[in-house]
């Protein structure tokens, strides 16, 4: 569980990131958060993970408080989360294997387990045919596949997924979030950030949308259509996931309450039919 | 343990991966040591040369004429030296040995003239020694106050004349040391500070997944101690070279100068390469470890800047 208790953060330089957030993601669940850049996503991510800390509020993640976590203390913290980056961090002259396998070394893993567990993952991924390949004969989406694998390798109970789509065909960016969607079917809490809506609205999932800093929304399927279905308008038509320009949230507040648009249900009835299904 | 040999490991491989700027920081550490191998050897010499002198430039104190050497007043002459200060020896010169060396470095015929002679015109006397060189004047001083004495001969201009030298020499050395000490350590923590640039990703990543600092940290001060090592190797070996050489071309000059004074360097060697190997491993743990603490706070593994 990952509970955020009246969470603000201010920066240095002056910049308010985050005004008192109060959230909580049970285990097991699965969460996209999507805003435009600069609504506070990635600090929102740099506090889960202990990257940064809050300025006020606390944050309890399972049973450690993040704010009173002793610095030698942090790494082993992190070993459980899993975490995936838009850019995949995947290193250049090591082997899909060797990827996979240096977050295991790195934490001081017997070499008699890795060999086990990296194929494994690998397998869970899809990637076994791909073992020995080095990351720049990959695809984008195969590459980010890695980097889930490297995210599973050291079994990690929560994955921090930070735009994984960004640098993927939007064919893959799908099958990218159907298997963060199996990984969390298999008991695994998954908080994926993303600001590709058209996606988000593929699947029946909780959405919190971040604004200027502030969740203006947190909720289910039919809030998170309202919030997205006019910025979306464009992808909708070209049925491609197009990634709208910055977008503005802040009308949102008072549209939540309103009655919703006749022609938004059909939408979202044609969506569920690609995903197979509702709750 | 498997973790220390995987580490170990990783740090050879950051000397592979970067072994052009591994090269350059061997052979700038390297010409370092060297310097400080040379001024070392330098003061050793120096220094030895020095000794070699001052050992010649003794106090004479004569006793008056008249006092044989079992007199009550030369005996407590000699008494009275051992108990002043800074005395490094007092040695009993009986004027009949000294007699008979001198006559001994004459040519014959003034030697069997002087031996006809009943007399002996030395006096008996004390050969002292001090300590330390810088009292030299207060000892000469101290012992011109005491009774019996007919004259006190010694060269004090050239034991202090020398004692500056050998200050200087000192100091100069010394500086010098420290200061190629100091630019060894920056070589060091710079080429761990560019190597840990070059791999920031994989360090990126080793944080997101929990490694832990002194993990991160290893290979690279394995790195920087390697370099130390092979450095403090070459620049022993270098200064060894050197130094023979230099020897057999100066040691014509040096002998001119002041007798034979030969400082082998064999007799310096295992303190060379302790000093090396020790500032190798000091500058390779505390240059890469000053640097990567710096490094590991400064950088935020979320953002990545390329």
């Amino acid at each position: 569980m990952i509970q955020f208790t009246n969470v603000s953060k201010k920066y240095e330089n002056g910049t308010h990131a985050l005004k008192d957030i109060n959230l909580t993601i049970e285990k097991g669940e699965f969460v996209f958060v999507v805003g435009s850049s600069g609504a506070g996503k990635s600090t929102f991510l740099k506090l889960m993970m202990r990257e940064e800390v809050p300025s006020s509020g606390t944050i309890v993640v399972d049973d450690i408080d993040l704010t009173k976590i002793k610095k030698r203390d942090i790494p082993k913290f992190r070993r459980r989360l899993g975490i995936v980056f838009q850019d995949f961090r995947l290193i250049p002259n090591m082997t899909v294997f060797d990827n996979v396998a240096f977050a295991m070394r790195v934490i001081g893993t017997k070499e008699k387990k890795i060999r086990r567990r990296v194929p494994y993952v690998l397998s869970l991924m899809g990637l076994n045919e791909k073992a020995r390949n080095y990351p720049q004969e990959l695809s984008g989406g195969e590459q980010q596949r890695v980097a889930l694998a490297r995210a599973l390798a050291n079994n990690a109970e929560i994955i921090i997924a930070d735009e994984p789509t960004g640098n993927v065909d939007p064919q893959m960016s799908y099958e990218i979030v159907d298997l963060l969607m199996r990984l969390n079917e298999a008991g695994t809490t998954v908080i994926m950030v993303t600001h590709e809506h058209s996606l988000v609205r593929c699947f029946d999932k909780r959405v919190i949308i971040l604004d200027k800093g502030s969740v203006v929304s947190d909720g289910g399927s039919l809030i998170r259509e309202a919030a997205t279905s006019h910025i979306n308008a464009a992808s909708e038509i070209s049925n491609e996931y197009v990634v709208p320009p910055e977008e503005d949230y802040s009308a949102y507040a008072q549209e939540q309450t309103a009655p919703q648009d006749e022609e938004i249900v059909i939408e979202i009835k044609e969506d569920f039919s690609v995903t197979g299904g509702e709750n | 343990m498997g973790n220390i040999r995987y580490l170990t490991k990783e740090g050879f491989r950051n000397l592979k991966v970067n072994r052009l700027m591994s090269v350059a920081s061997v052979t700038v550490l390297f010409s370092c040591l060297m310097l400080i191998g040379i001024a070392f050897m330098i003061l050793v010499n120096i220094e030895a040369f020095i000794t070699g002198i001052e050992s010649e430039n003794v106090i004479m104190v004569y006793a008056n004429q008249d006092l044989d050497k079992l007199d009550y007043d030369y005996i407590k002459l000699g008494n009275d030296l051992r108990s002043l200060d800074n005395i490094a020896s007092v040695e009993s010169i009986d004027k009949d040995s000294a007699y008979q060396e001198i006559l001994a470095d004459m040519d014959d015929g003034l030697k069997n003239y002087l031996s006809g002679l009943d007399e002996n015109p030395l006096p008996n006397a004390y050969r002292v020694t001090v300590s330390d060189m810088a009292g030299f004047d207060g000892v000469v001083n101290e012992i011109k106050k005491l009774s019996g004495i007919q004259r006190v001969y010694e060269n004090s201009t050239l034991a202090r004349q020398l004692e500056q030298v050998r200050d200087s020499v000192t100091y100069i050395s010394f500086g010098i040391i420290l200061l190629l000490f100091v630019v060894s350590l920056f070589i060091i923590s710079n080429t761990v500070k560019v190597t840990m640039f070059s791999r920031r990703l994989e360090i990126s990543i080793m944080k997101s997944v929990g490694a832990t600092n002194s993990f991160i940290r290893w290979p690279f001060m394995v790195e920087g101690i390697i370099i130390g090592i092979i450095a403090g190797l070459l620049a022993t070996a270098a200064v060894w070279g050197v130094y023979e050489f230099a020897l057999g071309s100066f040691s014509a000059v040096l002998s001119g100068l002041g007798g034979e004074v030969r400082v082998s360097f064999l007799d310096y060697a295992p303190y060379l390469v302790a000093v090396f190997v020790g500032i190798g491993i000091f500058t390779g743990v505390f240059g890469s470890a000053t640097s990567i603490r710096k490094y590991l706070k400064e950088r935020k593994f979320v953002e990545l800047e390329d």
